[in-house]
C-alpha cells in the first residue's frame, strides 16, 4: 500500500510537472520570407520578431530564395519544427494555394505581409499588404501636380517589373490618376535588376528620349535614387520632380537634399508587426481580420522631420 | 617529370608573328561590329532622333564604362581558353568593401584599394585553384562567384550603404585630362595598354599560345600555369576597378549591383569576335561588344521596347556578331 501510494504521488507530481511546464509553453512564429538578401523583407522580418518578442513568443526566421519549391519545404520544416504559427512573404501569389492547403491541413495560422495570396483563396488568417492601386492614384496625382508646378505635363516612370501583380495596381492607379489631373505618361521602364545603377541608366534614356518630361514617378526604392541622381548629373535636381515609393535611409536623405520631392512610405515593419498580431489573436481564439491593406503615407520634404512623419518611418524600417 | 615550364628568352621560339598587316585586315572584325554599333545607333534615331546626341553618347559611354573594363579582364581570360564566372560577384563584393572602409573612417584612397584587394584576392584563388589544384575554371570560379555574391551580402547583413566622401565622385566622374572624364579616360587607357600587350609584348602572345594550345605553349616553354594564374588575376582585378568605378557613379553601393554583368562581359568579349574555345580575341573588340551591348540596352529604352527584349535582341545580336566572323574569315 505504501508502495502505491508512492507511485501514486511521484505519477502526481510529474503530471503538475507536465502541467506547468504546458502553462509556461511559448508560441512560436515562424516567418518565411522570398528572399532575405533583400532590404524590404528584412524589415518585415524585424517586425515580426520585434511583435513576437512584445507578445513573448519565440521566433525563427527561413529564406525561400525565391524558389517555391523552397518555400514550400520551408513551410514543411517549419512545422516539423513545432511552430504553432506562420507569417510569410510568398515567393509569388501563385505559389501559394499548395502551401495554404497544407498549412491549414497542420491547423498552423497563416498570415501574409507584403504579397498576399492568389485570388481566390480563403484558407488563412490574414493578409496584411500595401494598397497598391490607392498608392498608384496618389502617387500619380502627386506626380502630376509636381510636373505641372514645373511648367508641364508629361511625366515618365521607372517601374517595377509588370508581371508582378504590385505593379500592375500601383500601374493602374497611376494611370488614372495622370489622366483624371491633365498628365501624360509618356514612358515606362521597367527594371530587371532592381539597381540604382540600372535606374540611373534608365532615367537617363527616359529624358534622353522625353526631354519635356518634367516629373518622375518611381515604383520602388532605387528608382528614386535612380532617377535623383540621373538629374543631378544633367544639373536638373528640383526641375524635374521624383516621387518615389517604398521609402529608405538612402531616399529619405535625398528627400530631405531636395533631390525627391516624395516619399510614399511602404511599412515594411509595420506589415510584420500587423501580420505576427493577427497570428498571435488566432492562436488564442480572437478575432482577427482577414484582410488589411495599408495605405502608403506620402511625406514630403518639409515634412520630414515632423512627429507624424517619424511616427511613419518607424515603421518602415527598423530605427 | 618536370612540369616547370622554362621561360622564354627571346621571341624566336613563339609562333612567327604575322607580318605588319594592315589596319584594316588586322580589325576586320572589329570594324565590323563597329559598323554594326554605328548602324544600331543610326536605326534607333530614325525613331528618336535624340539618340543621336552628344548628351546620349555621352550616357552610353558612361552606363557602358564598367562592362568594359569588366570585358577587357574576363577577355584575357577566354584568350586562355578558361572562364570567368565570378567577376559579377567581385564587382558586388568589391563596392561593398569600399562603401563598408569608408564608413568605417577609411579614407578614399585605402577604402578603394581595400575593394580593389577584393579582386586581386578572388583573382589570385581563381588562379591558384585552377592551375596549381587542375580544377575546371567553370567549376572553381562558380564556388568564388558564390562566395563572393554571398560575402557581398554577408558584410553589411545585406543593406546598401551610401558613400557620403564629398570627392569620391572625382574618381568616376572627374577630369584629370581637362574635358575628358575619367571613367572614359580609364576605359581609354585599360583598352589601349591591353591591346599593346597582347599584340606588341611577349608575355602577351603567351596568353593567345596558352589559349590555343597549352600543351604546345608548354612544349615552347611558354609558363602556361603562370599566365593562367595571370589572367584570373587580371580578371578579377579589373572586376573590382569596374566595381570602383561604379561606386564612385553612383556614390552607393550594392550587393546585387554586379549580378547582370558576368553574363553581359561575357557576352561583349564573343561579339568582340573571341572564341570561347580560346586563342583569340582583342581588346578593342571586347570594348566594342562591351558598346553594342549598351547602344542596345539604350535604344530599347530609348523606342520604348519593353527592356524585357533586352535579352533577345543582344543574343541575336551575338548571334550576327558571330555570323559575321565566320564568314569574314573564309
Amino acid at each position: 500500500m505504501k508502495k502505491l501510494m508512492k507511485a501514486l504521488a511521484i505519477a502526481a507530481a510529474v503530471l503538475v510537472a507536465q502541467g506547468a511546464h504546458a502553462e509556461d509553453k511559448k508560441f512560436t512564429v515562424a516567418y518565411i520570407a522570398p528572399s532575405l538578401d533583400i532590404d524590404y523583407w528584412q524589415w518585415v522580418a524585424h517586425g515580426v520578431q520585434q511583435k513576437a518578442k512584445d507578445l513573448g513568443m519565440n521566433y525563427v526566421e527561413y529564406t525561400s530564395e525565391n524558389s517555391p519549391a523552397k518555400q514550400m519545404d520551408n513551410a514543411r520544416v517549419a512545422v516539423t519544427r513545432g511552430v504553432n504559427a506562420v507569417v510569410i512573404g510568398p515567393v509569388s501569389s501563385t505559389s501559394t494555394p499548395p502551401l495554404l492547403a497544407y498549412l491549414a491541413q497542420q491547423k498552423v495560422p497563416v498570415a501574409f505581409a507584403g504579397i498576399g495570396p492568389q485570388p481566390g483563396q480563403t484558407n488563412y488568417t490574414s493578409s496584411v499588404t500595401a494598397n497598391n492601386y490607392e498608392t498608384g492614384l496618389a502617387q500619380g496625382k502627386y506626380t502630376c501636380e509636381l510636373a505641372k508646378e514645373r511648367g508641364g505635363k508629361e511625366v515618365g516612370m521607372l517601374s517595377l517589373p509588370q508581371d508582378r501583380e504590385n505593379a500592375q495596381k500601383y500601374l493602374k492607379g497611376a494611370k488614372e490618376a495622370f489622366q483624371a489631373n491633365g498628365c501624360e505618361l509618356v514612358q515606362m521602364l521597367e527594371t530587371k535588376g532592381l539597381t540604382i545603377n540600372e535606374a540611373v541608366t534608365q532615367a537617363n534614356d527616359l529624358l534622353t528620349a522625353h526631354p519635356n518630361v518634367k516629373a518622375i514617378y518611381g515604383m520602388y526604392d532605387q528608382a528614386g535614387s535612380g532617377a535623383a541622381k540621373a538629374l543631378a548629373t544633367r544639373g536638373l535636381t528640383g526641375k524635374v520632380g521624383v516621387t518615389v515609393a517604398d521609402g529608405s535611409p538612402t531616399t529619405i536623405q535625398l528627400l530631405k537634399d531636395g533631390a525627391i520631392q516624395g516619399i510614399f512610405f511602404q511599412e515594411a515593419v509595420g506589415q510584420g508587426i500587423d501580420a505576427t498580431e493577427q497570428v498571435y489573436k488566432a492562436l488564442k481564439g480572437e478575432k482577427t481580420t482577414q484582410n488589411m491593406a495599408l495605405v502608403m503615407p506620402l511625406v514630403k520634404a518639409a515634412d520630414i522631420s515632423s512627429d507624424a512623419a517619424k511616427k511613419v518611418i518607424a515603421r518602415v524600417f527598423p530605427q | 617529370m618536370n612540369t616547370k615550364a622554362q621561360p622564354m628568352t627571346s621571341n624566336d621560339s613563339l609562333p612567327p608573328a604575322p607580318r605588319a598587316p594592315s589596319i584594316l585586315s588586322a580589325y576586320r572584325s572589329e570594324m565590323a561590329i563597329a559598323i554594326a554599333c554605328i548602324a544600331l545607333l543610326v536605326g534607333v534615331g530614325i525613331f528618336v532622333p535624340a539618340a543621336l546626341s552628344a548628351g546620349n553618347f555621352a550616357n552610353i559611354l558612361q552606363a557602358s564604362a564598367p562592362l568594359v573594363i569588366m570585358s577587357l579582364g574576363v577577355l584575357v581570360v577566354i584568350i586562355t581558353g578558361g572562364i570567368d564566372l565570378s567577376v559579377g560577384s567581385i564587382f558586388s563584393l568589391t563596392g561593398m568593401v569600399t562603401a563598408l572602409a569608408m564608413a568605417n573612417g577609411f579614407g578614399d584612397v585605402s577604402a578603394s584599394l581595400a575593394g580593389l584587394g577584393v579582386g586581386l584576392v578572388f583573382g589570385s584563388i581563381n588562379g591558384a585553384l585552377i592551375t596549381l589544384v587542375g580544377l575546371a575554371p567553370f567549376v572553381v570560379t562558380l564556388i568564388t562567384y558564390a562566395v563572393a555574391a554571398s560575402l557581398a551580402f554577408i558584410v553589411t547583413n545585406g543593406r546598401s550603404l551610401g558613400v557620403d566622401s564629398p570627392d569620391y565622385w572625382l574618381f568616376n566622374s572627374g577630369q584629370i585630362i581637362p574635358g575628358l572624364p575619367n571613367f572614359v579616360l580609364f576605359c581609354l587607357l585599360f583598352t589601349v595598354a591591353l591591346e599593346f600587350v597582347l599584340r606588341k609584348v611577349t608575355a602577351g602572345r603567351w596568353f593567345y599560345s596558352v589559349g590555343s594550345s597549352p600543351m604546345a605553349a608548354y612544349l615552347l616553354g611558354i609558363p602556361v600555369k603562370r599566365t593562367r594564374f595571370a589572367a584570373y588575376v587580371i580578371s578579377g582585378t579589373m572586376a573590382s576597378f569596374a566595381g570602383l568605378l561604379t561606386v564612385s557613379y553612383i556614390l552607393n553601393a550594392e550587393a546585387t549591383a554586379g549580378a547582370s554583368l558576368m553574363l553581359q562581359a561575357i557576352a561583349a568579349v564573343v561579339i568582340g569576335g573571341a572564341s570561347l574555345s580560346g586563342g583569340s580575341g582583342s581588346a578593342v573588340g571586347a570594348v566594342l561588344g562591351a558598346l553594342m551591348i549598351t547602344i542596345i540596352q539604350n535604344g530599347v529604352n530609348l523606342i520604348g521596347i519593353n527592356s524585357f527584349w533586352q535579352g533577345s535582341v543582344t543574343g541575336l545580336a551575338i548571334l550576327v556578331a558571330v555570323l559575321i566572323d565566320r564568314f569574314s574569315h573564309r
